[in-house]
């Protein structure tokens, strides 16, 4: 039985004091003004993104787990820097922080063409997304295309690791990002070739059927959805997409919050990762609502289920 | 004077001490890493996680005192060496067992337990007396273990 990480599994229960939950976001929305906002803000402060990774990673340097949580910003780099080349522009603004590969990393690889400065599971991703861009020069399908392969090098390197816990996590987001994309596709029509690119494929949802099913329409879309455990996502996205993204970004929060009944192993410190992205995006929810005056119930029902 | 049936008492003394300090010391230092993570952050929860951290050192102490008692009855302890057989000194040696045995799994076990709750006392220091309890809950196997111990060592004839 392993006792790996007992020493950062203790701060991180400690951190996880600091995080905001329901009752911390109700005050924030009902602050009276902004000075008061400002002050509850401050109230809990546990670094932002970068420096709660950075200290994570000091925990854990050497699993490999952990690397899978930048997995999606170091592809999105990719992804902003390759734009930016063709366009002629500096990429730095679209950078996504944190990552594992910098963005001057990247802009030497694209002028090298050296992709022994990638980790192998972008290597080949970069030299297609390349490909793509330069021959179609359509934005779209590279995005999707280097989105899919983000998610495939995720479900690669979970598998890899063996833990059950990541593996849960990477199916998660897998099976929420394929519903999403095939009915945005449905939606615009898109043809076979450009799902093949788009969509992943689970072990909950199969590519090939998945296909199958999004390019016979969306109401097929939603309605073989219902047949599935996902039934609830289908109904939300019959309602409202916006929901549905809530739902998803939920089911996450509810899965690694498993993570609670752990003391030991490196479960605790992803779920402490994810509840800090969740924290964060709950905190600009709230601060883009309360500018654009919107109404406590409209800020309540958007916000995401808190880790704590 | 049958020195192979002092020397197998000896080695059940050695080995009370050695496996039951093992794992007090795993024990001890396994839930040391997890207090010291909560104080990295949060220094005034020192007194709370020590009382977590002491809890697995105890099997130490009971291998030591299994050994001291069993190295008085032999007279090593004392100057008056007694003569001991080769079936005297297994018993000895048999003796010793319970604790060393129980001491190492139970030392290691309660580590393990109070590791997690210093998770506990980070979260909601309020329930530290909980995690206390849980932890403690294994000491009964090692008390027992020791019980047998020195039952065994009092009553073995010499």
């Amino acid at each position: 039985m392993s006792t790996d990480y007992a020493s950062a599994v203790a701060v991180v229960r400690t951190l996880e004091n600091q995080l905001f939950n329901r009752h911390d976001f109700d005050q924030l929305i009902n602050a009276r003004d902004g000075k008061e906002f400002e002050t509850l803000i401050n109230s809990k402060n546990s670094g932002n993104l970068t420096e709660v990774w950075e200290m994570l990673r000091s925990f854990a340097p050497d699993s490999k787990e952990l690397e899978i949580m930048l997995y999606r910003n170091d592809f999105h780099n990719l992804k902003a820097v390759l734009k930016a080349m063709i366009s002629g522009r500096e990429p730095d603004k679209y950078l996504t922080e944190p990552s594992t590969i910098k963005g001057n990393t990247l802009k030497e690889m694209f002028r090298t063409k050296n992709t022994d400065l990638l980790p192998a599971h972008m290597r080949d991703t970069a030299v297609k997304a390349y490909g793509i861009l330069t021959t179609t020069l359509d934005g779209q399908l590279l995005d999707s295309f280097i989105d899919t392969e983000c998610l495939k090098a995720m479900r690669k390197s979970a598998e890899k690791s063996g833990n059950n816990f990541i593996m849960k996590y990477v199916e998660q987001v897998t099976v929420c990002a394929d519903i999403k994309t095939a009915y945005r596709c449905s939606k615009m029509g898109k043809d076979r070739n450009f799902l093949e690119t788009a969509i992943c494929g689970s072990d909950e949802l199969d590519k090939e059927m998945l296909i199958r099913i999004t390019l016979s329409g969306t109401e097929n879309l939603l309605n073989f959805l219902d047949s599935t455990q996902y039934y609830e996502l289908s109904g939300l996205l019959r309602e409202n997409p916006a929901k549905f993204e809530k739902r998803c970004d939920d089911l996450i929060t509810e899965q690694v919050q498993t993570a609670q009944f752990k003391a030991f192993g490196t479960e605790p410190l992803i779920a402490y990762y994810i509840a800090k992205e969740t924290e964060i995006k709950n905190l600009r929810i709230i601060k883009v609502c309360r500018e654009c005056g919107a109404d406590m119930e409209t800020i309540t029902e958007r916000l995401r289920e808190t880790y704590v | 004077m049958n020195s192979i049936g002092l020397a197998l008492a000896i080695i059940g003394a050695s080995l009370a001490t050695l496996f039951a300090g093992i794992g007090s010391a795993k024990g001890v230092g396994l839930v040391g890493e997890a207090a010291a993570g909560v104080v990295s952050v949060d220094p005034d929860k020192f007194s709370k996680v020590l009382v977590l951290q002491l809890l697995p050192g105890t099997q130490g102490l009971y291998g030591l005192l299994t050994a001291i008692l069993m190295l008085s009855r032999i007279g090593v302890i004392g100057g008056n060496v007694t003569e001991l057989t080769v079936a005297q000194g297994l018993m000895f040696l048999g003796a010793s067992l319970p604790i060393a045995i129980v001491g190492l799994f139970s030392g290691i076990a309660q580590g393990r337990s109070a590791a997690a709750g210093v998770g506990i006392t980070a979260r909601k220091p309020e329930h530290n007396g909980k995690a206390i309890i849980m932890a403690a809950m294994v000491e009964t196997y090692a008390i027992l273990a020791l019980l047998v111990s020195i039952l065994l060592i009092y009553n073995i004839a010499i």
